[in-house]
């Protein structure tokens, strides 16, 4: 459309005043807060540290005599991250191909089911989940109990690995729904008449799936992994809601850390580190976007 | 013959699996379900009934006892998140209208500034959010709540408005054009009439995701107990050391309604605009 040169501009200014006063503008704050030492109780009382933060991150130990607190929860999160998107990809694949599959029989009714977990407030479900997962009186015990696989009631969110293992399957329910129906709505768009040819050629069903499903929907695929990949490294509420990091730090993800290091833990923490910490939190999603953002760049052209 | 019973096989194994898919996502509903409609005379035992035994509405009463704020959580998290919505809509609309309508410079470098702007989440900023809204003297104010919950969600606000626009022919406007309007007045006379379904879309996204957001946002924004939104006026009930579990899982259940009703009318609308933005 033919318009003045700065019109385009001026109907983008909001748009840049919000990004500039609460978004980059903060974004740069937390840059220069990496070379200061001072308490979130106390903002305005700064001491210039250097690099300090930065070489704290490496050195500081908590009850882990091989990583600092820092890369124990970095390495803890890509694991974290890893399981649960591994279980977002794997069963929201499942579930779209079963949803877009012509013999399963009430499919508007499963959709629908599907929704209801998608729209309901992400502390809600790791409240709900709290409940669910309690050693004593929780469903999930209550089911494996009925069943006889366990004979004595588990605390799920009471061990390291159980905890840690608990809060990424939780985490996977909350954003498995947003995956089957980006998923389906990929499914959808593949022709028919492929199947159709493949059939009278004779192709079984696994054939099918690699030769024609998965390669049309390859870039959806892509789209939605990386997209998910970069909110489940930030996903903070569930674990905070679950066990705040705990047992011992066994679910302390790097969100969890950033938040320990502001807000509780004020006698080794201080806003100085978290901020050195978020640095790195910003850099990992960065890179993760690059690549969603070449990817969507590859779609175009 | 043998066609047939594969199909049978295939129809019933999918059907199986498919239960066991919706049982595992309905896990946390039914346990939320059950608890609040069990007596809390009933009393716990271990392993927990799968079903109610002693059946009760009164916990849905007791739930305005317990969390006496309840329906004051509830207002507050409808205004944050109508405030967040409204924000969104004010920003992403003129923001899309730019980026879908002219060729600019600044055009591409800014579609995906905004695609890397969605990226961002509310544990990255709390500390410098918190600094800025205590100098404005935001703190304790349904401001701070809404403007820093909005720049989380203008992102993809954002991006379903300018995908939604150019699905919108080109041609009417240029007509305007030439009739003597100006890009100002085509906006709001031509447009956004022609944009409603991606207006209620846009303003039920910002809504649910500003609502799940609050917690997060809240925990350094609110501390009087009267701004507080839902999630966290609830969590305060959920981390003392007995917990009401009955009345609480009740309060969940109605304060969740509201979302999930909202998102169920209009879930069509919001995966239309995030297939034809994220995807296509």
């Amino acid at each position: 459309m033919k318009a003045k040169r700065s019109t385009p501009y001026i109907f983008l200014l909001p748009l840049l005043i919000a990004f500039g006063l609460f978004l980059i503008y903060p974004l740069g704050k937390v840059v220069g807060d990496s070379f200061y030492k001072f308490s979130f109780l106390n903002p305005s009382h700064k001491i210039w540290v250097g690099g300090a933060n930065y070489s704290w991150l490496f050195t500081f130990k908590l009850y882990n005599p091989f990583f600092s607190y820092f890369i124990g929860a970095l390495l803890r999160t890509i694991l974290w991250v890893g399981g649960s998107v591994g279980l977002k990809i794997f069963l929201g694949l499942g579930g779209a191909l079963l949803l877009n599959s012509e013999f399963l029989k009430g499919k508007k009714v499963y959709r629908t089911l599907l929704i209801i977990p998608w729209s309901i407030p992400w502390a809600m479900s790791a409240m709900i989940w709290y409940w669910t997962l309690n050693g004593q009186f929780g469903l999930i015990n209550s089911i494996f109990l009925h069943l006889h696989i366990i004979n004595e009631p588990i605390a799920f969110l009471g061990y390291p690995t159980s905890a840690f293992i608990s809060t990424f399957i939780v985490d996977a329910w909350i954003g498995l729904p947003f995956m089957v129906i980006m998923l389906l709505s990929g499914l959808q768009t593949i022709p028919k008449h492929l199947y159709e040819a493949a059939t009278i050629d004779g192709a079984g069903d696994f054939t099918k799936f690699a030769k024609i499903t998965l390669p049309m929907i390859k870039p959806v695929l892509l789209t939605v992994s990386l997209l998910s990949l970069v909110w489940t490294f930030n996903s903070f509420a569930p674990i905070w809601i679950l066990t705040r990091g705990g047992p011992v730090t066994a679910t302390t993800t790097l969100p969890i850390a950033i938040y320990n290091t502001s807000f509780r833990y004020l006698t080794f923490g201080g806003v100085g580190k978290a901020s050195a910490m978020t640095i790195f939190q910003v850099l990992l999603v960065t890179s993760v976007s690059l690549i969603y953002i070449k990817t969507l760049k590859g779609a175009e052209s | 013959m043998k066609r047939s019973t594969t199909r049978k096989v295939k129809g019933i194994s999918y059907q199986i699996l498919a239960i066991l898919f919706a049982s595992f996502m309905l896990i946390p509903i039914y346990q939320a379900v059950i608890t609040a409609l069990t007596s809390p005379s009933a009393g716990w035992v271990s392993p927990a009934p799968l079903v109610p035994t002693n059946v009760t509405f009164s916990n849905f009463i007791n739930a305005f006892h317990l969390v006496q704020r309840l329906p004051i959580y509830l207002l507050n998290s409808f205004i944050y998140g109508i405030g967040v919505s409204l924000f969104s809509l004010i920003i992403a609309i003129p923001a899309g209208y730019s980026l879908a309508r002219f060729k600019y410079r600044l055009k591409s470098p800014m579609m995906f500034f905004v695609i890397y702007a969605n990226m961002f989440a509310p544990i990255m900023l709390l500390v410098p959010l918190y600094v800025i809204m205590k100098a404005f003297g935001l703190i304790n104010t349904y401001w701070s709540m809404i403007l820093a919950g909005s720049v989380f969600t203008i992102p993809l606000s954002t991006w379903l408005s300018v995908s939604y626009m150019q699905t919108i022919p080109v041609e009417i406007e240029e007509a305007a054009l030439m009739d003597g309007c100006t890009p100002y007045s085509i906006l709001p006379r031509i447009v956004i009439p022609l944009m409603k379904p991606a207006l209620v879309a846009i303003f039920i996204y910002a809504f649910i995701t500003g609502w799940s957001q609050q917690f997060t946002l809240a925990l350094v924004l609110i501390s009087n107990d009267k701004m507080m939104p839902v999630t966290q006026g609830l969590y305060q009930f959920f981390s003392r050391s007995s917990v009401s579990w009955g009345p609480l899982m009740a309060a969940i259940l109605i304060s969740t309604l509201i979302p999930v009703v909202l998102f169920l009318l209009v879930e069509k609308y919001i995966v239309q605009g995030l297939t034809s933005g994220s995807i296509k």
